[in-house]
């Protein structure tokens, strides 16, 4: 099925209010959800028989800070069944103070099994906590790591269980970055 | 008195010769039976994704080598179609059909590890030497063409570093003719070993619902018999142009999904693979070899998503650019990785030998799985 026709779809299911259809950059089109309508939309887009969007390609964070301080998931499925993909996103922002208190998206664990090491590497990655899954955790990093670091303003620590992680500066290695 | 047993907490890892890299697992065994199986990742964490945001796109070409060093042609390859289709950089006919033969060499090349240090978990270790001596050659070939043994940096955006050296593919077609005749070797004396059968028919097995739940990709999801092959179901490069079969486990040989299906799905891709080579070899087009327009690579504000068919399944690249010269975010979605969320699942029921098996049979690459 064409995008547009998923899209039509969708659309009769959870409403059109609040979805925004990006289509005019580079590449894939996709569309922007509410983080409330994330679980019926997964539940929808997995069980119903003319999408049966059976696999998650991939689950990606994605930190802005340009316009304003948001993060992003974005799910990349595949229907092995019918082949056609989707790609749909979801927007969190990050306020200042207390982030993680607002970083939370529900898990779509239960409905692709894939999700729970992704989603926990999105956690270690950049802190969007996914409620309601089973094993969460950090995924790559030590337990005790500090920070999440693809956030842009991530800052390393001097040391990490007293092992320095300071970096010998070499000359020109950036020196295209000029222009 | 009745017999008691007791459970008990046991690591593997995180170095363990069957662990293809560094690997660790915590088991709860209750004698030779896996009660829970945790695996626990992350001692090849480099921050690859973090590294491609802080470097111009040309400079992140050799750290993709590192992405998996068994197979560093296939992952320089899936970064350069991405980075590709994101700038428009066209391809000449000649770069296009040396990528897929390099491609294909070293899908070969992956898959004689693989099958080597699948018998050498099993406990066979002289077939590693085989399949060693068969990748020499092939390593020697790649020299040749540029100059590294395992870490290639060999495909540029808009072509390759190099053409190909004078009668390097005469030298190609004479290693086909060798390397050929040496898979039924392999066959008859491990693929149908007694012993090497008894130890992974029906071990392990994988359901169709399972490898799609999971997304698992490549031959771990081929060997649950999902006939899947971005290759031939979404091709990029040449791989429209040239014919081969995607090959796709049967209950032939053992149980459908299990260790020994797997295994079979390999052995047949390289006879695939031999087959595409040589189609390259005849059709090889002259010409130029690198399109050197885009000298200074600016990418337009927008985001892709680009997999290819790397050796341990899809290699998806998610480049996200707000223009300029860096990527804004690079996500690398690999194979390995999906392979060993299934471990967990999977593991629990399992003997710890099965379990040596599994991880072999899933073909499970370290650096990969961590990036």
């Amino acid at each position: 099925m064409e995008e547009q026709g998923i899209l039509e779809r969708i659309k009769r299911i959870i409403g059109e209010a609040d979805l925004v259809w990006v289509d005019d950059q580079l590449g894939d089109p996709y569309l922007v959800i509410p983080r409330e309508k994330l679980r019926r939309l997964a539940i929808y887009l997995k069980g119903d028989a003319h999408l049966a969007f059976d696999t998650l390609m991939c689950l990606s964070g994605v930190h802005n800070m340009q316009e304003q301080d948001e993060m992003e998931v974005v799910y990349h499925l595949y229907s092995i069944r019918h082949r056609h993909q989707f790609i749909f996103k979801v927007k969190l922002e990050r306020p200042a103070f207390f982030p993680h208190f607002y970083l939370r998206v529900d898990s779509v664990s239960g409905i692709w099994p894939a999700a729970a090491w992704m989603e926990r590497e999105v956690y270690d990655m950049f802190g969007i906590h996914f409620v309601g899954h089973d094993d969460f955790r950090r995924l790559l990093l030590p337990t005790d790591w500090e920070g999440h670091p693809l956030q842009k303003d991530y800052q390393e620590s001097d040391a990490y269980r007293g092992i320095g992680t300071a970096r010998e500066e070499v000359e020109g290695v950036l020196a295209e970055e000029s222009g | 008195m009745p017999l008691t047993t007791e459970t008990m907490v046991l690591n593997m890892g995180p170095h363990h010769p069957s662990t293809h890299g560094v690997l660790r697992f915590i088991l709860r065994t209750d004698g030779e039976v896996i009660h829970m199986c945790r695996p626990d990742i992350g001692y090849l964490h480099r921050g690859l994704e973090k590294i491609a945001e802080q470097l111009p796109y040309a400079q992140f070409m050799p750290y993709t080598d590192r992405l998996d060093y068994l197979a560093a042609m296939n992952c320089n390859l899936g970064y350069a179609i991405t980075v590709e289709q994101a700038a428009d950089i066209e391809v000449p006919p000649r770069a296009e059909y040396i990528r897929v033969l390099v491609a294909e060499l070293n899908r070969i090349i992956s898959h004689l590890i693989s099958v080597g240090t699948f018998a050498m978990d099993i406990g066979a270790v002289t077939p590693f030497t085989h399949t060693i001596r068969e990748r020499e050659w092939v390593n020697d070939l790649f020299e040749e063409l540029c100059g590294a043994r395992l870490t290639y940096n060999y495909i540029r955006f808009g072509g390759v570093a190099f053409d190909l050296p004078d009668g390097f593919l005469n030298r190609l077609s004479q290693f086909l003719d060798y390397f050929e005749p040496r898979l039924e070797q392999y066959n008859r004396f491990i693929s149908k070993n007694k012993i090497f059968k008894e130890r992974l028919v029906g071990v392990a097995v994988i359901s169709q619902q399972q490898a799609l739940d999971y997304a698992l990709v490549g031959p771990n999801l081929r060997g649950s018999g999902i006939d899947w092959d971005l290759r031939r179901d979404e091709p990029y490069s040449v791989y429209g142009d040239l014919e081969f079969d995607v090959s796709v486990g049967t209950s032939e040989f053992g149980v459908l999904g299990d260790c020994y299906t797997r295994y079979w799905v390999r052995i047949w891709e390289m006879e695939q693979s031999v087959r595409i080579l040589r189609q390259c070899i005849a059709k090889m087009p002259e010409g130029p070899y690198l399109n050197k327009s885009k000298r200074k690579l600016e990418v337009e504000p927008g985001e892709i998503y680009v997999r290819t068919e790397a050796p341990r399944g899809e290699l998806g690249f998610y480049l996200i650019s707000q223009g300029g010269i860096r990527p804004h975010r690079l996500k690398i979605r690999t194979g390995s990785f999906s392979a060993m969320s299934i471990v967990e699942e999977l593991g629990s029921g399992l003997m710890v030998a099965d379990l040596v098996a599994l991880i072999a049979s899933l073909d499970v690459v370290a650096p990969e799985v961590d990036r």
